[in-house]
């Protein structure tokens, strides 16, 4: 018997329980108040913000994937100074820059523009935070298929630049677009500080499952604990789905 | 007639010189083979003559039209890399029409030559198959009658027996001669390997280092090396 091998064969079960009991733990907390959390559901605020959630999400995705194809095009195909700095401002920057602190950039940024505590205020702020996981999907696809030289061969056929991104770039891209849009997606449904402080929590026009679970977890817990389960639930349908839709193409 | 000129053409990445003021002309439907060991500057060449690379110096010249400036989508060049290139997502039908395709032919044009091509290059029957699903000649014959199919003025093959089997490899030699006889069109191919080259040129161009050393018929080469470095090179044929 290998030791080691059995070593890390352990220490990953250790670290394989640690995040599914993170995930399943607030099914398990709910415990006996199922009923609690069922009624909160029903609750207008709750819906509000699952319809604000979902809405903003889905089009954070597709703002992503219409601004990863330019973007991922660029940084593919050209050649200027300084190109590995902006693709880390535009892909890793914005991944590890505090959220808090982008939603205060904004607020001074677009405040005067009467932006602020509006629906838009709250894609834009999604945005920032998400849209840079389907850029990266865009960008890391796109360089293999340069990598590859079938544009080349698409170009020495007569295509122009239109057709290398309808006939070649996007059919080899779209399940890495896809993929990418269903990480933004559940990103951006995460997504609370950044939103909370340039959009606020307005019932109805801006407060997300997230702003809804941390304002009532004081309050109102049963509504935070049936918010959270939402949350929760939705990303876990919704990642599951897309990995298979992904899986199918 | 002359069917290329390259001219005097030089290309270096980071300082290294890959061509060195190459010089070659191939007449107009000839099979023209570039062979020299790996590293010395063929496939850069034939980039340069396809307009995926930029030459330092030098012109490229179609017949007596001037491409050097012009992008490869205008060059009319038909490029069969050493990996042949097949587009992955789309099947042998499409893959051949693409060219056809993107230069606006209607539907019933593309059709046609795309059934004339597959008649050509025996592969009738095999429209709908991806290129994961054929084998390495029937890819090679599929990016030849891709390349075809733009009516190029001029044909570039980058090692196109290296990824064949030995067991297919002469019949492959034999319908690429013979493709190229039937269609009359200019044909540069690089190898590294001097077999293949002196089975498959009407004329053999020797590069070492980023220069043309020697360029003479097959049997010309084989009874006069210019030098000591060329004899090695050939040596497997001596043998």
């Amino acid at each position: 018997m290998d030791r080691f091998d059995v070593a890390l064969k352990m220490m990953a079960s250790i670290i394989v329980i640690y995040m599914l009991i993170s995930i399943l733990y607030l099914y398990i907390a709910v415990g006996e108040n199922w009923g609690l959390v069922l009624s909160a559901l029903l609750e207008s605020r709750v819906h509000g913000a699952i319809f604000i959630s979902i809405s903003s999400a889905i089009l954070v995705g597709i703002l992503a994937v219409a601004a990863a194809i330019p973007v991922a095009y660029v940084l593919t195909y050209a050649n200027f100074r300084g190109k590995d700095i902006l693709e880390t401002f535009l892909v890793e920057l914005p991944q590890t820059f505090p959220p808090v602190t982008e939603g205060l950039v904004y607020l001074l940024m677009f405040g005067r523009l009467g932006l602020a505590y509006t629906f838009a205020a709250v894609i834009i702020a999604k945005f920032y935070v998400s849209a840079p996981f389907t850029i990266s999907f865009a960008v890391r696809r796109f360089t293999e298929v340069r990598e590859s030289g079938i544009d080349v061969i698409a170009r020495s056929l007569g295509a122009r630049t239109s057709h290398i991104l309808s006939k070649i770039l996007l059919p080899l891209t779209a399940k890495d677009l896809l993929a990418g849009f269903s990480l933004t997606w559940a990103r951006a449904m995460g997504e609370l500080a950044a939103t909370l402080v340039f959009a606020g929590a307005i019932p109805w026009v801006t407060e997300t499952l997230p702003a809804l679970i941390y304002l009532a977890s004081n309050e109102k817990p049963q509504v935070a604990i049936a918010a959270s389960v939402i949350a929760e639930t939705l990303s876990m349908i919704s990642l599951l789905s897309f990995k298979l839709i992904a899986r199918r193409k | 007639m002359r069917g290329l000129y390259v001219q005097n053409v030089s290309k270096s990445f980071n300082g290294v010189k890959a061509l060195d003021g190459v010089e070659l002309s191939v007449e107009q439907g000839e099979f023209m083979v570039i062979m020299g060991p790996s590293g010395c500057g063929k496939t850069t060449l034939l980039l340069v003559i396809l307009g995926a690379l930029k030459p330092d110096k030098g012109l490229i010249w179609i017949g007596d039209r001037e491409i050097s400036r012009l992008p490869i989508e205008e060059r009319n060049i038909g490029y069969v890399p050493q990996d042949f290139g097949l587009f992955p997502h789309l099947n042998v039908y499409e893959n051949i029409a693409f060219g056809l395709r993107v230069k606006g032919y209607s539907k019933s044009e593309v059709d046609s030559k795309v059934k004339s091509l597959l008649r050509m290059v025996d592969l009738e029957g095999f429209e709908l198959r991806k290129p994961r699903e054929l084998s390495g000649g029937q890819r090679q014959r599929v990016a030849l009658a891709r390349a075809l199919a733009i009516n190029p003025s001029l044909l570039l093959l980058d090692e196109p027996l290296s990824n064949i089997d030995e067991a297919t490899k002469s019949d492959v030699i034999a319908n690429l001669k013979n493709l190229q006889r039937k269609t009359g069109i200019t044909t540069v191919c690089v190898t590294h390997n001097p077999e293949d080259a002196f089975k498959l040129g009407d004329r053999i161009a020797i590069m070492y280092l980023g220069k043309i050393i020697q360029c003479g018929k097959p049997k010309e080469i084989l009874e006069n090396p210019k030098n000591e470095v060329i004899k090695r090179l050939i040596a497997p044929i001596l043998i």
